[in-house]
């Protein structure tokens, strides 16, 4: 198996503050990876160093054999199409109906036609069960609903991965169902997939590794089974261990 | 900090090269006379204002400047063999536009005081008049001459020999200059001031037209020159001076300032005549029309000039980055009045740019920094998210700003943009100190002509009125139109 995405020597400063500190890591095709950790500890940083939304101080990203730590904007634009990505906040475009939402980057980046677009959109909507909401603005759309929009909004660039951060996060409790079914779905059809998440049940029936995340390292990466049944670290088991109180 | 002090040293060196630029001494030989002559004009400065010495008359809805001074420029222009152009500004502007060469004389009652001297040359005296004071006729026993008004409140104009009359020669006065004599008679009847000073046949020009007022002798104590009335040339112009002072002669000679002042007289009747502010309809139309001119003008270029200097601002680009803000800063920490004066009188030492042009300009300019803000607060009013939203789908820098990040700014900044507008109808008034003929520039022309002094100005805020309240109201409209909530 080659490696989709592979992580080397990865660090992020913000100013004086070390957020990422020498993460190293691969994905290969078809497998989940899902990020787990306590609040601060850089997983959103990491997950957006993959593309290159945040800018590495140092280390290396490879994607599909592409070194992105040395490419221009140009070429980062043509590989990051290849890269969905999820919100915690959904980031719907505010001025766009939901299905002008799905379209904007074939159209824009890919020249489709808007026919074709449409046929898309309309197919990706229903995928996630929202076609009757094609022409609503995001605004009117539950959180659950617009953030399956969004999931639909990136599959529209028949991406290679997906990226989640903390997709569910900022749902009421009553719709993280309906996003993480439309997960699990996508992780059925075997869509590689970086998931940070607070859902332990999703990271242990969908995820082929774990990565607990902490203080800027991977402070122990395993199969769901050995990082929830038998963790071996004292920050992960800390960590598992308060999560399962609350 | 120290960002804060080199931005303000490249704003302070760039104006002072300007004005080390402007500042050099334009003075060669003297060509003033062979000048005229080659342009085949005469152009005379004039603030008309000033009945019987020049005043505007409306001939079937046409404005027109007319009076003794205008009689005077007829005669010089006609000796000369060239055409006479008449430009109108207001009094405080007529010594920096011959300074600027927008005008070659300025014939405007003005008197040939030493001061005036140091930086105009003067033709010989044309007129000698006196100086009078106006006041209400209820008042008649109470003032007899300056004296009466000791501890009281005068009128005179800004920057006229009147003002530093009543300043000097009448003790513990407050003297109340403003730009305007139709102003001043208002001052005047609402006894802002008990008096106004201007010349004689002025003062006359007053009484005859307006049943309220009546006239005194001032009594003032005048130096050398200020009883006088004469033409005034930029420093230096002795060829024209002669050749003028030829024509001067042979109107003292002839005594045809008589004449003149006889036919000012019958324009100040036939003037009067109807003063109905709806007889001067086509005067507030023009205003209302160049009001609107420059101000959609404005707005347009306000626009297109504000976000690129938004982006300017926005951009990574250090220099362009600085220029942006410079430029932002420096238009809104100046007032626009200088700034319509900069560009008409600085930049046209340069370039000859007319009035209409210079104001459009500065307004333009001038809006540009204002709107360059508020696209920049718009713009940075729009998450995050939405742009990295968009750039996480693979568009570009511009793709993102064009259909995500600018449309949504738009919908942020409309309403303020709107208030943008709004207030700009209102402030190119400022252009009406340059002579062009906006509504506020047009109020004060039909104040003069009727004698009325509150008439026109509630024309003129009814008109003000209906233009920024029915733009509110299609603003509104398209304002709603573009929410998607
Ligand atoms: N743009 C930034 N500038 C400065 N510091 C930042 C920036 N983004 C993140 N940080 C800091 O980096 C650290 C890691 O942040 P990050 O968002 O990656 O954590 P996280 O693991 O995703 O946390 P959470 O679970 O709360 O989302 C935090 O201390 C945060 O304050
Ligand atoms: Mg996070």
């Amino acid at each position: 198996m080659t490696d989709m995405i592979k992580i080397e020597d990865l660090s992020k400063k913000f100013g004086d503050t070390e957020v990422l500190k020498g993460l190293n890591g691969s994905v290969s095709k078809g497998q989940v990876i899902c990020v787990i950790g306590p609040s601060g500890g850089g997983k959103s940083t990491f997950l957006r160093c993959l593309n290159l939304l945040e800018k590495p101080t140092s280390g290396k990203v490879t994607f599909e054999s592409n070194e992105l730590t040395a490419l221009n904007e140009g070429q980062l634009n043509e590989l990051r199409e290849k890269m969905g990505m999820v919100f915690q906040s959904f980031n719907l475009f505010a001025n766009m109906t939901v299905i002008e939402n799905v379209k904007l980057a074939p159209v824009k980046v890919k020249n489709m036609s808007d026919d074709e677009a449409n046929k898309l959109a309309l197919s990706l909507l229903d995928q996630v069960g929202l076609q009757e909401k094609a022409d609503a603005y995001p605004a009117s759309l539950s959180g659950g609903q617009q953030q399956r929009v969004a999931i639909a909004r990136a599959l529209a660039m028949n991406p290679d991965v997906m990226l989640f951060d903390e997709p569910t996060s900022a749902l009421d409790p009553e719709m993280v169902g309906e996003v993480l079914k439309v997960m699990q779905d996508l992780a059925n059809d075997g869509m590689t997939m970086v998931v940070v998440t607070h859902e332990m049940g999703f990271a242990k029936n969908v995820a082929d590794q774990v990565w607990f995340m902490d203080g800027g390292v991977f402070a122990e990466k395993g199969t769901p089974d050995e990082i929830f049944e038998h963790p071996k670290n004292e920050r992960t088991k800390d960590f598992l261990a308060k999560i399962l109180e609350a | 900090m120290k960002k804060f002090f080199v931005w303000l040293g490249l704003v302070l060196g760039l104006v002072v090269t300007l004005a080390g630029i402007s500042a050099q001494p334009a003075q060669a030989a003297d060509n003033s006379l062979a000048r005229v002559k080659e342009k085949g004009t005469l152009v005379m400065g004039t603030s008309p204002d000033y009945p019987p010495y020049e005043f505007l008359v409306n001939r079937n809805g046409k404005e027109r400047v007319v009076g003794m001074d205008v009689d005077i420029a007829k005669k010089i222009a006609k000796d000369l063999g060239v055409k006479l152009v008449i430009k109108q500004m207001s009094f405080d502007s007529l010594l920096v536009a011959l300074e600027t060469n927008k005008v070659d004389m300025v014939v405007s009652g003005m008197s040939p005081t030493p001061a005036r001297e140091k930086s105009v040359d003067f033709s010989k005296v044309y007129y000698k008049g006196g100086q009078s004071i106006l006041i209400n006729k209820t008042d008649k026993g109470l003032y007899h001459d300056k004296n009466s008004f000791i501890n009281k409140a005068v009128g005179a104009q800004t920057g006229s020999i009147q003002y530093s009359l009543g300043k000097k020669q009448i003790k513990n006065s407050t003297v109340k200059g403003l730009d305007k004599i139709s102003d001043l008679i208002l001052a005047l009847k609402s006894h802002k001031v008990e008096g106004v000073i201007m010349e004689k046949p002025s003062a006359q020009a007053y009484v005859d037209n307006d049943k309220s007022l009546t006239m005194i002798n001032g009594n003032f104590n005048l130096g050398k020159g200020e009883n006088d009335t004469a033409i005034g040339f930029r420093k230096g112009s002795t060829s024209l001076v002669n050749e003028v002072n030829k024509s001067v002669d042979q109107i003292d000679k002839q005594g045809l300032t008589k004449d003149y002042l006889k036919d000012a007289g019958s324009y100040m009747k036939t003037n009067t005549h109807n003063t109905t502010m709806w007889h001067y309809a086509g005067y507030f139309a023009k205003g209302v029309g160049y009001t609107l001119l420059i101000t959609v003008i404005s707005v347009f270029f306000g626009i297109l000039l504000g976000i690129i200097f938004a982006l300017m601002r926005l951009s990574k680009n250090k220099l362009l980055h600085g220029l942006g803000v410079a430029y932002i800063e420096f238009v809104r920490g100046t007032p626009l009045m200088i700034q319509v004066m900069f560009v008409y009188f600085g930049i046209g030492l340069f370039i000859n740019i007319p009035a209409l042009t210079s104001g459009i300009i500065a307004v333009s300019l001038n809006s540009a920094a204002y709107v360059a803000e508020i696209i920049r607060g718009g713009i940075n009013s729009v998450a995050k998210g939405q742009t990295e939203a968009a750039r996480s789908l693979g568009l570009s820098n511009t793709q993102t700003f064009r259909s995500v990040v600018f449309p949504q700014a738009l919908k942020n900044i409309w309403p303020a943009l709107g208030n943008e507008f709004v207030s700009l109808i209102k402030e190119s008034s400022i252009v009406s100190i340059i002579g062009v003929t906006d509504l506020i520039y047009q109020l004060k022309a039909v104040q003069t002509a009727t004698y009325k002094g509150v008439a026109p100005i509630i024309v003129a805020m009814i008109l003000y009125f209906i233009m920024t309240f029915s733009l509110s109201k299609v603003l509104n409209h398209y304002e709603r139109s573009m929410r998607h909530d």
